[in-house]
């Protein structure tokens, strides 16, 4: 069969009147779970698992992919309306998005981020499609060496991301890296940077410090500059001009197949992709400088990005048996469950699953399209609410976010902790993006160094030797040494 | 990032009442009742009919007596919810072992009120033990055990260990096993340990958990029963099963040990070799695609991956004693057959008194291994 027939053969499955009702349910869950900051798609999986006993595999995982993709979809809102991520795969979207619903643009911020959704959705299906199979056999080829390379590369965007001051953001970074070395190390099992708490062991939730650092940080500083901009923000026009389109449509393109690909990378997953394509298409952009003071390709980029890669994560999960993240973990969990064992087998085995959730997800994605377009202006709605009632909501919803996270009352001490850093740094102008990025790609950096180096039994070359890391890691030394050149051949000129 | 994030059941209440103060346009909604029971909250988003509706058959149950099987357990009976954790995330093997065990009880209604499962991850189990150990003397909450509630106090990571709580029953085990690439130069066991003897750190050994707990304590054991210095054993953890799997497809690394259930999509697809697993008898399907145990390829050597159940600090002993019959009849019904076949799981019950023997030799067991690893002194 070639993809062809086995895609029809999908949307047969796909079509059944059952499938296509839980598909719906599956999207409407997640975009409302998406919504709520903190409540990421995890829980929400989670929340499905006894609803999917008994039930046909097939629908079962149409059913928890409909709410995964779902929240990375409805997760954009609440980063472009409070500043406070909806879900992890969300953050970046809030450096730009926030910035717009500021400026009275939260309309067109939210459009946006639905039509890059549904296009970096739709990209990742048609890319599970056509190679999912072919890819699981490249994204082996990922060792530790080759992800320690890749986390080197992404973190030079850190200088892209430092706004005016390099010093700071590089301050930022360090900072970041350092939080996210907190807890138990894999290694030798040693606790550190965690005071002898035993709550730390395991390190600090990213959404913790994001949730932290940007919503409550901001609610801090609103309430300071009490006497400030106390007007109400409008939800401005949902339309896009013509020119508008024009400048967002090469970056949702180019985030959208980078987001695969990231996602299809077990470990990296939609808030890698979204950061990845938000640096990306900053440095890229003739108007680089404007990004982070409501750029709406700033907004574009990372939505493509993030819903592209959680479709791309379904490609470790579904051929080879292996999940990318802690997401996937639980559908595969959920699976077993149900008596199906993914894997190369099941595309042979059970090609109503692989098939039927492939075409299940183009169902999701229109659906997905066409219920929030319309309901912007009834969320948007929050907008309208007074400053004061407004600013108490975002405080009650970070609280319950991140109480969600592990119901532990210490996780509520810590992000207001972070709330108080956010704070000061906005005070004293540091940038968050950095601090938030070497947060994520820090940990992941130093334990795919180590295992290299336990591999090799400390030989350095292993980074050299390999030569996706090799590659990786010259990209990254040009990404850092391009600009000072440019800027030396325009001062040479100069003279 | 990667195993970060976690959460559950309770965030159906969380979400649920959220939901509610949102949709803060429309009636104010009824207050679910206040009580600490998800299923109560979760029972109002429209995605948990299914448990609720479940929920008001066992308490018709209930009220009719038509529990004829709890009954012939002894005199005691619990008369509240059984608070039910596995001190995990969601999708990992306690939680899988909760999960399937409480839907178990309820189909088979096998006591007469709901086991209310609970996630309460952190710290390797090491928050929700705090947990447990609070409730000192009560009959409740019960968790999901396996190695680490052993492990984990050894590394001095945890203020409880094994002693601390009371052992139920062991239900379930699996076993590890070790795994390399098809076309792979070893070919028993004793490749592995030979080419390690001859130059020590030289094989890259990937296992699914962080140094010092399961996967490493089960490949050192068994070089050590060789005769290997177990800290020549080259040990590279990852973050689970999956990834270190995934690594060993890409050929980071050379061999990975993990859990025989874990394995099995790779296996059966021929994707990974089996080489030595660590039951004591020959599994078939294992020995089809090559592997043998480690006592047949001359190791003496055997683990366990148990997993089992246990309560708080001198839980009352006729609760310990229904629960333990409780499990055992569990064992024998039609629907538990059903679920092990599916998840792989063999059973392995043994009754407090046995698992509490079982796990102290455990203990001693995983003590020197990790000495002779250089983990703890």
């Amino acid at each position: 069969m070639n993809a062809w027939e086995n895609l029809l053969y999908g949307f047969e499955v796909a079509l059944q009147p059952e499938a296509l009702m839980f598909v719906f349910i599956g999207v409407l869950a997640g975009t409302v779970i998406g919504m709520l900051p903190g409540l990421g798609p995890i829980s929400a999986l989670a929340l499905m698992i006894p609803v999917t006993y008994g039930m046909d595999p097939a629908i079962g995982i149409i059913l928890m992919a409909g709410v995964y993709y779902g929240a990375i979809f409805g997760g954009s809102t609440s980063s472009i309306l409070l500043n406070a991520p909806g879900v992890a795969g969300t953050v970046a979207t809030s450096f730009d998005g926030y910035p717009l619903s500021k400026q009275g643009k939260a309309g067109k911020a939210l459009a946006i981020a639905a039509y890059a959704s549904f296009i970096g959705g739709t990209v990742s299906v048609i890319g599970l499609m056509l190679i999912a199979p072919l890819l699981g056999r490249v994204a082996v080829t990922f060792g530790p060496a080759e992800y320690f390379a890749l986390m080197v590369f992404g973190l030079t965007a850190v200088v892209s991301l430092s706004e005016k001051s390099l010093i700071k953001g590089l301050i930022a970074a360090v900072f970041g890296v350092m939080v996210s070395l907190m807890g138990m190390d894999l290694q030798t099992g040693t606790a550190r940077y965690t005071f002898g708490n035993i709550n730390l062991l395991d390190g600090v939730d990213f959404l913790i410090v994001a949730l932290g650092i940007f919503a409550l940080g901001e609610v801090f500083v609103l309430l300071k500059n009490r006497t400030g901009a106390s007007k109400q923000n409008p939800l401005g026009s949902l339309k896009l001009t013509r020119q508008e389109v024009r400048a967002i449509a090469p970056p949702i393109g180019r985030s959208s197949v980078l987001g695969f690909f990231t996602g299809v990378l077990p470990g990296a997953g939609a808030t890698i992709g979204s950061f990845l394509g938000y640096s990306m298409e900053k440095r890229i952009a003739k108007d680089g400088d404007t990004f982070g003071k409501g750029n709406i390709k700033g907004v574009a980029a990372p939505e493509a990005a993030n819903n592209a890669a959680s479709g791309g994560s379904f490609v470790p999960l579904l051929t080879l048996g292996v999940p990318g993240s802690g997401t996937t973990a639980v559908l595969l969990g959920a699976l077993l469950v149900m008596g199906v064992t993914p894997g190369p087998l099941m595309l042979e085995d059970r090609p109503d699953v692989f098939w039927g959730v492939v075409a299940s997800m183009y169902i999701g994605n229109i659906i997905l399209l066409l219920l929030n377009l319309p309901l912007i202006p009834l969320i948007s709605k929050i907008l309208n609410t007074p400053r004061a009632m407004l600013l108490s909501l975002i405080v009650v919803f970070c609280m319950i976010g991140v109480y969600g996270l592990s119901f532990n009352p210490f996780d509520l001490m810590l992000v207001l902790i972070f709330g108080l850093i956010g704070f000061a740094m906005r005070m004293y102008g540091f940038p968050a993006a950095p601090l938030i990025l070497a947060m994520i790609l820090g940990a992941i950096m130093e334990e795919n160094m180590r295992r290299s180096l336990q591999i090799s039994q400390g030989d350095w070359m292993i980074f050299i030797d390999k030569p996706i890391s090799f590659t990786l890691l010259i990209l990254a030394a040009v990404s850092l040494l391009l600009p000072l050149f440019i800027r030396l051949i325009k001062w040479v000129k100069k003279k | 990032m990667n195993q970060k994030c976690k959460r559950f059941t309770r965030t159906a209440g969380i979400s649920a009442a959220t939901l509610l103060m949102l949709s803060a346009c429309g009636d104010p909604p009824e207050e679910p009742n206040n009580s600490n029971e998800t299923e109560a909250t979760a029972g109002n988003t429209e995605e948990n009919t299914n448990e609720e509706s479940e929920n008001m058959e066992n308490n018709g149950n209930e009220e009719n007596g038509e529990n004829n099987d709890s009954q012939a357990a002894g005199e005691w009976e619990p008369e509240n919810d059984v608070e039910y954790i596995a001190p995990a995330d969601a999708g990992g093997g306690w939680d899988t072992l909760i999960r399937t065990t409480a839907r178990v009880i309820d189909e088979e209604e096998l006591a007469p009120v709901n086991f209310a499962p609970q996630n309460i991850p952190g710290s390797g189990g090491a928050i929700g033990w705090a947990e447990v150990a609070s409730h000192d003397g009560e009959a409740q909450p019960l968790f999901a055990a396996s190695p680490p509630i052993i492990l984990v106090p050894l590394t001095e990571t945890s203020e409880y260990d094994h002693t601390d709580f009371t052992p139920v029953a062991n239900l379930i085990t699996d076993y590890s096993i070790v795994l390399v690439q098809p076309d792979s130069e070893f070919e028993s066991i004793n490749d592995v340990f030979e080419a390690i003897e001859e130059d020590p750190g030289s094989i890259s050994i990937g296992g699914g958990s962080a140094a010092g707990s399961m996967d490493h304590i089960s490949i050192a054991g068994a070089a050590a029963e060789y005769g290997l210095d177990a800290s020549g054993v080259n040990y590279v953890p990852f973050s689970g099963g999956g990834e270190a799997m995934t690594n060993l497809l890409g050929g980071h690394v050379d061999v990975v040990v993990t859990g025989v259930g874990e394995s099995t999509g790779q296996v059966d697809s021929g994707e990974l070799r089996p080489i030595a697993y660590s039951s004591e008898e020959p599994i078939e399907s294992l020995e089809e695609a090559g592997g043998q145990t480690f006592i047949d390829q001359g190791i003496d050597y055997t683990f366990d991956i148990w997993r089992g159940i246990m309560g708080p600090p001198n839980m009352p002993e006729e609760a310990v004693a229904y629960y333990e019959e409780m499990y055992a009849e569990m064992l024998e019904t039609e629907s538990w057959q059903e679920q092990t076949e599916e998840l792989g799981w063999i059973d392995n019950y043994q009754s407090s008194e046995e698992f509490e023997e079982f796990l102290d030799d455990q203990f001693d067991l995983f003590e020197n291994v990790l000495s002779e690893v250089g983990l703890i002194d």
